[in-house]
């Protein structure tokens, strides 16, 4: 009986504390080390906050140029593909330019027709388009715990932690981490992200919030809510951090919500540079 | 047979190379797309593995490092991973340690439980001392994945271990 504790604590401590050639710290060392850092990070200690920003800065960066591959191969793909299918694209483009032409009418009736409003309501302007910054998907890594974007603009640019984040006008998500030349940004769709909604022609209050899958539902709905489908889902702007009225997703008739914009398929995106009048995340 | 030694070097450095792309580059083994559910923990069977069969090719410095560069790709608090890479490790030595030849089987069954522990840390650190949270579900998911993966990518490092490195375990 004590021969096999014996051989239990020697084993044990022999995994932990042992060192060789290629093993040059012990196992217990390093977890002792992860620990510290662990909890120094977590803590948020402003000199560990520094050197986090320095290293995701150059990791982001290394992480980029080791992913070229991996984009490369799909790029020649598609590249092949469009060039065997010019003609039908070409007809689709011009389709697609009529339909444009004729929503430039409509737009102008439409803006006319909101700054006649405006001055009805003698509201400013308040927002500038000068004021957004166009920022690269550096990595768009999926995580089955965080879903989330790196770009390539940082606090450098004056981005801070909870400006939203746009692609074409689509709201996609928030930034929660800054560093000098990049910045994360969590998306929609992830576990941790719940964002005041408005929808329909009630103007139905709601929550969007994010389960890590593919399409976020939507919660907090007045009792016996029915859902329909198609309806278009705005930001509602309650949080002091989306702009109201940013065009999220249509509904489904289950209470998820089809995002405009695919989480999986960013390569630009746009931060709008909106100070967040709470503090967040 | 100069020659020979560098390619025999960079045949024993495969491993090691390829625990660090996959924790800096963007390849992952989360094939949601495919399948929403559906998310693997490469870097763990690859320590695993390599520290049961040759621990010589897989230093901890260097586990504790990738675990280090997959925290900040993945936008995790920093020695999270790191954490969790190491409890993998631990137990892999001592099971090399008490064990004097091992199976397939019995490489399996040692997996699950250093995976559970190495999960079950990540799980209880990320929800209770980080802003992120996670849910059972989706850890639990992601360790019956990488437990049943586990055997395949068994064989095909047995495999290339066997054809590049050599046969003999440690």
């Amino acid at each position: 009986m004590s021969v096999s504790r014996d051989d239990f604590s020697i084993a044990f401590r022999s995994a932990l504390l042992q060192r060789g050639a290629s093993h040059k710290f012990s196992i217990f060392s390093l977890i002792i080390l992860a620990i510290i850092i662990f909890f120094l990070d977590v803590y948020g200690f402003q000199a560990v906050k520094t050197t986090r920003s320095f290293i995701n800065d150059l990791v982001y960066r290394v992480t980029y140029l080791a992913s070229a591959p991996t984009r490369l191969f799909p790029g020649i793909n598609q590249g092949i593909a469009s060039h065997f299918n010019l003609k039908e694209e070409n007809e689709k483009l011009k389709e697609v330019i009529e339909r444009y032409k004729a929503l430039e009418l409509n737009l102008e009736y439409i803006s006319n027709e909101n700054k006649n409003l405006k001055k009805v309501l003698d509201i400013e302007d308040v927002q500038s388009v000068s004021n957004v910054v166009l920022a690269k998907v550096l990595v768009d890594r999926n995580s089955p715990f965080l879903k989330s974007i790196v770009i390539n603009k940082g606090s450098k640019e004056g981005i801070i932690k909870g400006m939203p984040v746009t692609q074409n006008k689509y709201l996609i998500g928030r930034i929660v981490e800054t560093n000098y030349l990049s910045s994360r940004v969590l998306l929609l769709n992830d576990l941790n992200s719940r964002i005041p909604v408005t929808f329909d022609t009630s103007s139905t209050q709601a929550i969007l919030t994010g389960h890590g899958t593919r399409k976020p539902t939507l919660e907090y709905l007045p009792e016996g809510y029915i859902f329909e489908d198609d309806i278009t889902v705005f930001a509602s702007g309650k949080d002091g951090i989306f702009n109201a009225g940013t065009p999220i997703g249509k509904t489904k008739d289950n209470g998820e919500v089809d995002l405009f914009v695919d989480p999986n398929q960013l390569s630009f995106v746009t931060v709008n540079l909106i100070k967040p009048t709470k503090e967040v995340f | 047979m100069a020659k020979g030694n560098v390619l025999n070097k960079l045949f024993a450095a495969g491993p090691l190379f390829l625990l660090y792309y996959l924790s800096i580059s963007e390849v992952d083994t989360n094939l949601e797309k495919l399948f929403e559910v559906f998310s693997l923990n490469l870097q763990i069977i690859i320590i695993y593995f390599w520290i049961i069969k040759r621990p010589n090719l897989m230093g901890t410095g260097h586990i504790f490092f990738a675990g280090l560069i997959n925290d900040v790709v993945m936008g995790f608090p920093l020695g999270i991973s790191s954490l969790s890479y190491l409890v993998v490790c631990f137990f892999g030595n001592y099971v090399r340690n008490k064990s004097v030849n091992t199976t397939i089987a019995s490489d399996w069954f040692t997996f699950f439980i250093a995976l559970i522990f190495a999960n079950l840390l990540f799980f209880s650190l990320l929800n209770n001392f980080s802003d992120i949270t996670t849910t059972f579900t989706k850890i639990g998911y992601n360790t019956f994945f990488t437990l049943f993966a586990f055997p395949i990518f068994w064989l095909l490092f047995n495999l290339y271990q066997m054809s590049f490195i050599g046969s003999q375990d440690a």
